[in-house]
């Protein structure tokens, strides 16, 4: 049956009516590993849709069934996903107030001696930096009630509190804060002075027990630090604005159920179950393999959605919740690697306490990716700058094999820290391709049975608009 | 205190009638978080 078609200037009207040939749309059938459902997906829109396995050859020749309502759609998915890829400004620092820690993580993407030897932003830099960022923003992001971003990150950020807390009282008007932090200073005035200024905060935890925890991360001596972080979040148990990352590696890839069991526990409204991120060599020395990996991870998702299904409280593992949104609501990811380009240099940026600039904090102590300096050369320079369009220039349409994956918008082929460092080149793959090829068909199979909500924030599609439904 | 909490309902029923199901939302694009941290502006439940 010939439909109506949206005939490109200059080419006959038939034009487009097939899928994968001539101006059709490309749409790649993909197999999920579920009993009723595959998908189909049309990657450079990354749009998607589920089609029950015996309908899947007439969802790819019946106009009817699919393809002329995607035809329909596909250059406003076009102009969102070139938006989201392509149009951001930035609206977010990860601030470096400090090069030092009083941790030796095994997998720290800042170099050691830099983390033992380096500098603090002093109090009044703090304030001068904060002041140009703020003038920064005020012209970049335009008329919006949105408050620009400002992360304290490390390194560990709590050895600089003296600058940071004052910081943030000078600003609170003009900023929304967060902080990263180990937690090992994070004291009852710490908390009380960050809780009553509705500051985000990130705390660290490997393991469910000290044991494991603490073979990967402990103080430069070799102390544990695990029981104080435990501290921390029964201290912050009530907390709306508490995340905690675990690092997967080889050291807690069998535990993670347990920690979960943990983190569920302690009322953690939402954890980061991230892999090691291989940009320095120590940390490839704890790098799971790809598939264990992703067993490993679903297993704890699962586990997750066991948890919530006994208690009715979540905890959202927020890596692959973003997963899930970057399939059903692509402009309502809250993470930014898992992009192309990555957010790196175009959603926000890093300070490092010299006040020299990178694209993201995974970059600092790679000199090459220094883009210049806050102080001295400003932010608008550094964001033009040769170091930065390595990052913000680094596409999956590109190069092999993403750009024939179907998956790739969904991915991003993280991280370009990691994929230079680690293998060689900006247009290579991170170091987890296939654990993405099947977070992505688990996040498919939990939209085929309705699961997706369970796995989401609450009101997650609070604020959207639906431009596609079948 | 966090709220009491009620068991949550069933999961969303899918309807296995339809042959070809898809959603896609939209909204003003803002994500900034990255793998080492994430901005907590979000109610888990």
């Amino acid at each position: 049956m010939l439909t109506t078609v949206h005939t490109p200037v200059g080419q006959p009207a038939t034009a487009g009516r097939f899928c994968n040939t001539g101006y059709g749309p490309s749409l790649m059938p993909l197999d999920i590993g579920h009993p009723d459902w595959m998908a189909i997906l049309g990657p450079e829109t990354a749009f998607w849709s589920l089609v029950r396995r015996e309908r899947l050859a007439d969802a790819l020749a019946d106009p009817e069934l699919l393809l002329e309502s995607y035809r329909e759609r596909r250059p406003e998915f076009q102009a969102e996903m070139d938006q989201l890829r392509f149009g951001l400004q930035p609206s977010a620092v990860y601030f470096n107030a400090t090069d030092r820690c009083n941790l030796d993580c095994t997998y720290c993407y800042i170099p050691g001696d830099l983390r033992r030897h380096g500098a603090h932003m002093s109090g009044d830099q703090l304030l001068q930096a904060l002041a140009r960022l703020k003038e920064y923003f005020a012209t970049s992001m335009g008329e919006t009630t949105r408050k620009p971003r400002i992360i304290f990150h490390g390194a560990e950020p709590l050895l600089n509190r003296a600058a940071i807390f004052p910081g943030i009282d000078a600003f609170h008007d003009d900023f929304q804060f967060g902080i990263q932090t180990n937690s090992t200073l994070l004291d009852a005035e710490a908390i009380d002075f960050l809780t009553t200024r509705a500051v985000s905060i990130g705390l660290s935890l490997d393991g469910p027990e000290a044991a494991v925890t603490d073979r990967t991360r402990t103080a430069w001596n070799g102390d544990s630090v695990h029981a104080a972080v435990l501290r921390s979040l029964e201290r912050l148990a009530d907390y709306p604005a508490l995340s905690v990352i675990t690092t997967v590696t080889t050291a807690n890839l069998d535990r993670l159920l347990p920690l979960v069991d943990l983190l569920h526990e302690m009322k953690v409204p939402a954890c980061l179950l991230n892999p090691v991120r291989c940009t320095l060599p120590g940390a490839r020395t704890v790098k799971p393999d790809d598939r264990a990996l992703a067993t490993a991870l679903i297993a704890a998702l699962e586990r997750t959605h066991v948890l919530y299904r006994a208690s009715g409280r979540k905890l959202i593992v927020a890596n692959y919740a973003n997963i899930l949104l970057a399939i059903l609501a692509p402009t309502a990811r809250r993470l930014m690697c898992d992009i192309s380009p990555c957010g790196g240099g175009r959603a926000f940026f890093a300070v490092a306490a010299s006040g020299d600039l990178f694209p993201c904090s995974e970059f600092i102590g790679l000199e090459a990716f220094r883009g210049g300096n806050l102080f001295q050369d400003g932010i608008a320079n550094a964001l033009q700058s040769a170091p930065f369009k390595l990052v913000t220039g680094r596409d999956v349409e590109r190069f092999a094999p993403c750009n024939t994956c179907a998956i790739r918008h969904y991915c991003g082929s993280p991280c370009p820290a990691e994929a230079h460092e680690m293998n060689g080149a900006m247009e290579r793959t991170g170091a987890f391709c296939a654990l993405y090829e099947e977070l992505v068909r688990h996040a498919f199979r939990v939209i085929a049975d309705g699961r997706e909500g369970d796995f989401l924030w609450e009101g997650w599609d609070a604020g959207t608009t639906t431009l596609f439904a079948l | 205190m966090q709220p009491e909490l009620k068991k949550p309902e069933e999961s969303k029923k899918v309807d296995t009638s339809k042959p070809v199901r898809a959603v896609r939302k939209s909204c003003t694009a803002d994500g900034v978080g990255l793998s080492h941290y994430i901005l907590m502006d979000r109610k888990a439940k």
